[in-house]
């Protein structure tokens, strides 16, 4: 499957290789706020990026779903359709979905190739804790049902290729750990340090010198 | 259309002096008018070297670019600061577009080129390079056939804030006479499509000299021994840009440009020590002599903005939950830069004078923000002042530099003299913006403009 697009770094155009960022964890994990990071970094890079975000897509693509098994597969299903079109074209694409079930993940990964999960750990009282969007309270309310973590089920990777826990790691740790694997994982080029720190002091000083800075 | 591009970029070059005030001294730039199209360039806000030139070269804008200086915030933390090198660079210039469709480069001296990246052809470096000890040019080998054409290769002037203008005015000489042997070698022995050079010794000779040349600078003094410098300097350039167009083949069309001009410095705007007087910047202790704000010890807790210095002014606000000590709510971010923003454009000069001072924010001027940008582009005195960041000086106003002697400012256009072979010239033009560039640079060569790439063509 070709999953490439050009993309310029300096002089040439060289290829970007299309791969999914796939976020799974327990509803106020930190998913979306680790995409958004993350997002940032590698547009920086110069990567093309989309993100696909389940709040954001539950009120377009599939807002005729709500959140049954059978509903939440055929959510994943769908997305995963988009994610695989995007990646074959060379796009970075980061989805951030609850996706509680290993066996609809697997089948994500199967579809779309270039595929690297990152699993959002976080205890669930952390979670509940933070409850940014009042949904835990609303959940044990018993005002939601199929509410994951509290009436559903989530069934953490077993052989994901990345993992944070975001009750112990600050944002930009989590997002250097996602970096650095990507790296690896030879989706993203390393960055190269161009000053050494007496270059970069004796370059500094001449822009002083300069007047520029 | 013709298929051969040579590019003379010349740093600074100031319109007022090469279309009206020296043009009959100039006959080698003069002939080109004559024949051709020139006007003003608009150049970017800022305009700066970097990154008025990458925006022209790429099409994009600074905010497009992700870097709006040389030195650019890395991270929200208080002193993380990267200088914007080739690295940087994530949009394809012009060179790129040419060397991917097969054709052949020469590029010298363009800012914001090291690290050297491959291209079909040759590439040297320019000031932001340490030193000549580093790989500055592609290919590796180039290195030293420049050492057998001229020797010890010049990046830039040496010890720029010598008191010695004699030893300054050699300095500029040497390094645009080496740059342009150079070029001349290049022209005769290397094939090529597209031909770029920037010669620095202009941007140097203003900021080092203008007060000897212009009765309107403050420090001007009448009958000094520099007053014909710049005019000189303007003349020999000329002269060398005649030797060089004698090597360049009738089918190749020619651009002039420069990417901002030049004018008079009154002085200086101590920009954090203004701040400090309006109550937005705290400092833990009063500090002795004048001491740059790095140095200072800043009580983050009190402190709602500072500023860095520079031919523009930069500010920065400490934002809670962006900045690791924020005090300004999020909310309230645009309301205190409309009101920064408000007493900025009221800044008076010692005698009261509005000095006419304008302010940007980055969202309002870019397509786009990557990376951090300042939160406020300040232009003092629409330019004619400077930002001195230092503090201890326990005035606004200032007349030294805090960094050394400086004549001339930055003026927000430049100019392009355009000559195509076959195509008539329209003459005097009225001012273009920089992003006419890149899409007449590709025309002439024949490549596609990308979609993405805004603005029209000079042709």
């Amino acid at each position: 499957m070709e999953c490439l697009a050009l993309t310029w770094r300096g002089e040439y155009a060289t290829e970007q290789k299309g791969f999914t960022l796939w976020f799974t964890g327990l509803s106020g994990s930190g998913k979306t706020v680790l995409a958004k990071a993350v997002e940032t970094e590698l547009r920086s890079r110069g990567l093309k990026v989309e993100r696909l975000d389940g709040d954001i897509v539950r009120k377009s693509l599939t807002k005729d779903l709500g959140f049954t098994k059978e509903d939440r597969d055929t959510n994943i299903e769908r997305v995963t359709f988009v994610a695989k079109l995007l990646t074959r074209n060379g796009v970075a694409v980061l989805c951030s979905f609850i996706s509680p079930y290993r066996e609809r993940r697997t089948k994500s990964r199967a579809e779309i190739g270039n595929f690297v999960e990152c699993y959002v750990e976080c205890p669930l009282e952390v979670c509940m804790e933070r409850d940014v969007k009042g949904l835990y309270q609303r959940a044990m309310a018993g005002e939601i049902e199929n509410f994951t973590g509290i009436s559903d089920p989530y069934e953490p990777p077993e052989n994901r290729e990345i993992v944070v826990n975001t009750a112990q790691q600050t944002l930009e740790e989590s997002v250097e750990v996602i970096l650095r694997r990507l790296e690896e994982l030879g989706y993203l080029e390393p960055e190269e340090e161009v000053y050494s720190a007496e270059d970069e002091a004796a370059v500094d000083e001449r822009l002083r010198a300069l007047g520029y800075i | 259309m013709t298929r051969r591009l040579l590019v003379i970029g010349l740093d600074c070059a100031e319109p007022s002096l090469v279309f009206d005030r020296w043009r009959e001294e100039l006959p080698h730039l003069n002939q080109l008018m004559e024949a051709g199209t020139y006007g003003e360039l608009e150049s970017t806000i800022p305009p700066i070297t970097v990154p008025a030139w990458t925006s022209m070269l790429t099409g994009k804008d600074p905010g497009e670019l992700g870097f709006y200086g040389f030195r650019n915030r890395a991270d929200y933390s208080y002193d993380q600061m990267s200088i914007a090198s080739s690295a940087a660079v994530k949009r394809a210039r012009v060179w790129g577009r040419a060397s991917a469709s097969g054709k052949r480069v020469v590029v010298v001296g363009v800012p914001q080129t090291y690290p050297p990246r491959p291209l079909n052809g040759y590439l040297v470096t320019s000031f932001l390079t340490p030193s000549t000890f580093s790989q500055y040019t592609y290919p590796q080998s180039l290195k030293a056939e420049i050492a057998q054409v001229v020797g010890d290769y010049m990046l830039d002037v040496r010890d720029f804030r010598t008191e010695d203008k004699g030893y300054l005015l050699r300095q500029i000489y040497d390094m645009t006479e080496k740059r342009c042997q150079l070029v001349k070698h290049f022209l005769r022995t290397k094939p090529w499509e597209f031909f770029m050079w920037v010669e620095m010794g202009v941007d140097r000779i203003h900021h080092g000299f203008w007060k000897y040349m212009d009765p309107a600078h403050p420090k001007h003094e009448p009958g000094n021994r520099y007053q014909d410098a710049i005019r000189d300097y303007y003349r020999y350039l000329d002269a060398q840009i005649g030797e060089i167009l004698e090597l360049v083949p009738d089918d190749a069309a020619v651009l002039v440009m420069s990417d901002h001009g030049a004018q008079p410095m009154e002085g200086g705007i101590c920009f954090n020590e203004w701040l400090m007087r309006e109550g937005y910047l705290v400092l833990e202790d009063q500090p002795e002599g004048i001491v740059p704000l790095a140095k200072c010890e800043i009580n983050w807790r009190r402190t709602k903005a500072w500023g860095a210095g520079g031919y523009y002014g930069r500010l920065f606000l400490n934002v809670e939950g962006r900045e690791p000590q924020g005090v300004i709510p999020p909310q309230e971010d645009d309301a205190t830069r409309d009101e920064l923003i408000a007493k900025l454009e009221a800044l008076t000069d010692p005698q009261g004078r509005n000095i006419g001072t304008r302010a940007f924010k980055p969202e309002e001027v870019y397509r786009e923000i990557n990376n951090i940008p300042p939160d406020l582009i300040v232009y003092f005195g629409n330019l004619a002042w400077r930002s001195v960041g230092s503090v201890g000086l326990d005035t606004i106003h200032t007349f030294e530099n805090d960094t050394g002697p400086d004549d001339a400012n930055h003026a927000q256009n430049g100019l392009f003299i355009l000559t195509v072979p076959g195509l008539a010239g329209q003459g005097r033009v009225p001012t273009h913006s920089w992003r006419a560039i890149a899409p007449t640079m590709l025309g002439l060569l024949e490549l596609e403009v990308p979609p993405d790439i805004e603005g029209e063509s000079l042709l």
